[in-house]
């Protein structure tokens, strides 16, 4: 029995790509074959810097899987850093993503990489979504404010605002982090521009973002305890051909904080709720490139069954075989591009964000004072308490404490 | 065509697409050149440019030109107002550098930041006589003080789009004498727009 043409070529082409990548071998966030040599140097790397046991994984992600995942593992890594208390790699590692966000790509040939039919989105050097942008703005910024630069604070703040305008959101849903705004209130109360601080309370009044009453810090708050709750909003692919990119919520079940001491007892919304965010991006640009390259695949497949089923009929009517040749091949050609088109959107995604973030401003009499919070579901019933026994940074007298928290529900 | 040779081409763009493109190796570039990394935030190349100019235009007020003797300023550290996070310290200390330059010993700097520290320390040992060679009343040393206080602000409005991203910073220099009287400013201008390609908007 003879190979069969359209069976015989795709199989060579497979070989291929399977002797390319190597099996077994180590991938990364995009699919893509690590390079063996690059791991090691990465697992150095950790090791010299002193990286932390339960970071590792992460720094040696970041350095070993190149620009394509740089900015994805430093949003991973810094996020993680910063809740076990290492501001110092936080803040580098952020820094990376934000100098990769802000490297415009127009023109550049991994971008215009991407565009082909024959290259997967996931390719493409990662900057995040909206959401994950703004992010990236907003936690770099409470490092500054930790740090007592309010003035790079601030600055941050309003890029988290403007990562998200730049999305071409929903109308109405544009510039709408109600927790930058806060947190841009207390960077310009501290940095001596109340007036600032009251333009930012001014522009959330109209954001449908809010989830609820949020207490504003003031020119007297001495601490912030920053609570972040829950699973951010996971992507998935929808659309026939995977092309579309989606989200699911995992809500969580605490729906309000209280301080229950010291007095005055305050309650609290979220400050931000990110699978909101998420889901109110609105239209983008890939959208389409990605709805293009589904229609090519679709296109192509349904050419490569016409061709063929032409081709099984012309060598029963042609004894030559040129004609059947001819569509044989032709269909070959369909099957292949059809093949090799990937239209997939890119859910490589910051999947340590939290659902909610809980913005805490407080005016603490004695910093050293224990301070209650109670974590309260949709009823108002009291899920969990926490204390924190002491909010001061040890080392040295701040005009701003603050505290992170992270619950997972 | 034979087999051999169309299996071979229809295979050739799966082998192109499975090298790797080298990375580009370390190299040496002017840091008061354009990045190649395209930006529309503050660079390095804007602030030294600021500073330039201020440094021409202030040793050029009267104030300075017919002092007696060069006049003794303090910078203040770089203040930021705009919507992009600047590293102060580094903006700072390029401001000093280009003004020391420009200044050419018309105006003293006054560096109490990075010495008054230690120099109060040494006084301390010199009293104790612990180190040699210096006198031991402890009153040899008096900081200088200052004329005026230069201070650099920087502003910005910041804008975007689906498309893109546009920023504008607005550098102000102020010369302010020991009586809070302004006496010299210098403002400075950028402004950049940049392009974001399609997949990422």
């Amino acid at each position: 029995m003879k190979p069969n043409p359209a069976i015989a070529l795709p199989l060579s082409a497979l070989c291929l790509l399977i002797s390319c990548a190597g099996p077994g071998a180590p991938r990364s966030a995009s699919g893509t074959r690590i390079d063996p040599i690059a791991l090691s140097s990465a697992e150095q790397t950790v090791t010299q810097r002193n990286i932390p046991e339960e970071l590792r994984a992460d720094y040696i992600a970041l350095y070993s899987q190149g620009r394509q995942n740089a900015v994805l593992h430093a949003m991973r890594a810094g996020l993680s850093a910063l809740r076990i208390g290492r501001y110092d790699l936080a803040k580098e590692t952020f820094d990376q993503a934000i100098r990769e966000v802000e490297a415009l790509q127009e023109g550049a040939e991994q971008a215009k990489r991407a565009k082909s039919k024959f290259v997967a989105e996931r390719e493409k050097w990662f900057k995040g979504e909206s959401h994950e942008r703004s992010a990236l703005y907003f936690y770099r910024g409470l490092i500054y404010l930790n740090d007592q630069d309010f003035g790079n604070a601030a600055a941050c703040f309003k890029r988290s605002q403007i990562q998200d305008i730049t999305a071409d959101d929903q109308t109405g849903f544009s510039g709408d982090w109600y927790g930058s705004e806060i947190a841009l209130a207390l960077a310009s109360y501290l940095n001596g521009f109340p007036s600032d601080a009251d333009a930012a309370r001014q522009r959330a009044r109209t954001f449908q973002s809010k989830q609820g009453e949020v207490p504003w810090p003031s020119s007297q708050t001495n601490t912030l305890i920053v609570v972040e709750v829950g699973k951010g909003p996971i992507k998935y692919r929808g659309g026939r051909q995977g092309e579309q990119l989606r989200y699911s919520e995992e809500l969580p079940a605490t729906r309000q904080l209280r301080i229950s001491s010291p007095a005055p007892h305050l309650k609290s919304a979220a400050a931000e709720n990110l699978f909101f965010q998420a889901i109110t991006r609105g239209d983008r640009q890939v959208d389409h490139i990605l709805g293009d390259k589904a229609s090519f695949k679709e296109d192509t497949g349904s050419a490569t069954v016409g061709l063929a089923a032409g081709a099984i009929v012309a060598s029963q009517v042609d004894r030559s075989g040129i004609a059947a040749g001819v569509l044989g091949l032709a269909a070959i050609g369909t099957a292949i591009a059809s093949a090799a088109s990937d239209p997939s959107a890119d859910i490589r995604e910051w999947d340590n964000l939290p659902h909610s973030i809980y913005l805490l401003s407080l005016n603490l009499p004695d910093p050293k004072t224990p301070v209650q919070i109670e974590t309260l579901d949709a009823g108002g019933t009291v899920l969990n308490t926490y204390i924190l026994a002491d909010v001061t940074d040890t080392k040295k007298e701040k005009r701003l404490n603050i505290r992170f928290l992270r619950l997972k529900n | 065509m034979n087999k051999p040779l169309l299996s071979s081409l229809l295979s050739l763009p799966l082998l192109i697409s499975c090298a790797t493109a080298p990375e580009p190796s370390v190299r040496y570039v002017d840091p008061g050149a354009q990045g190649t990394v395209q930006t529309t935030g503050i660079e390095s190349q804007d602030i030294a440019m600021a500073a330039q100019k201020a440094a021409q235009s202030i040793v050029n007020i009267p104030q300075i030109t017919k002092a007696p003797k060069p006049p003794v300023i303090i910078i203040t550290p770089v203040s930021n107002r705009s919507s992009s996070p600047i590293d102060t310290d580094l903006y700072t200390t390029k401001l000093r550098g280009s003004l020391m330059q420009y200044a050419n010993g018309k105006v003293q700097f006054l560096a109490r930041d990075i010495s008054s520290e230690l120099n109060n320390k040494e006084q301390k040992l010199r009293e104790k006589g612990a180190v040699a060679g210096a006198s031991k009343d402890g009153t040899n040393r008096v900081g200088a003080t200052y004329q005026y206080i230069l201070t650099a602000d920087l502003q910005g409005i910041s804008t975007a789009s689906s498309r893109g991203s546009s920023d504008y910073f607005l550098i102000s220099f102020k010369l302010v004498d020991f009586q809070d009287i302004l006496i010299w400013e210098s403002q400075y201008e950028i402004k950049k727009e940049g392009r974001e390609s399609g997949v990422y908007r």
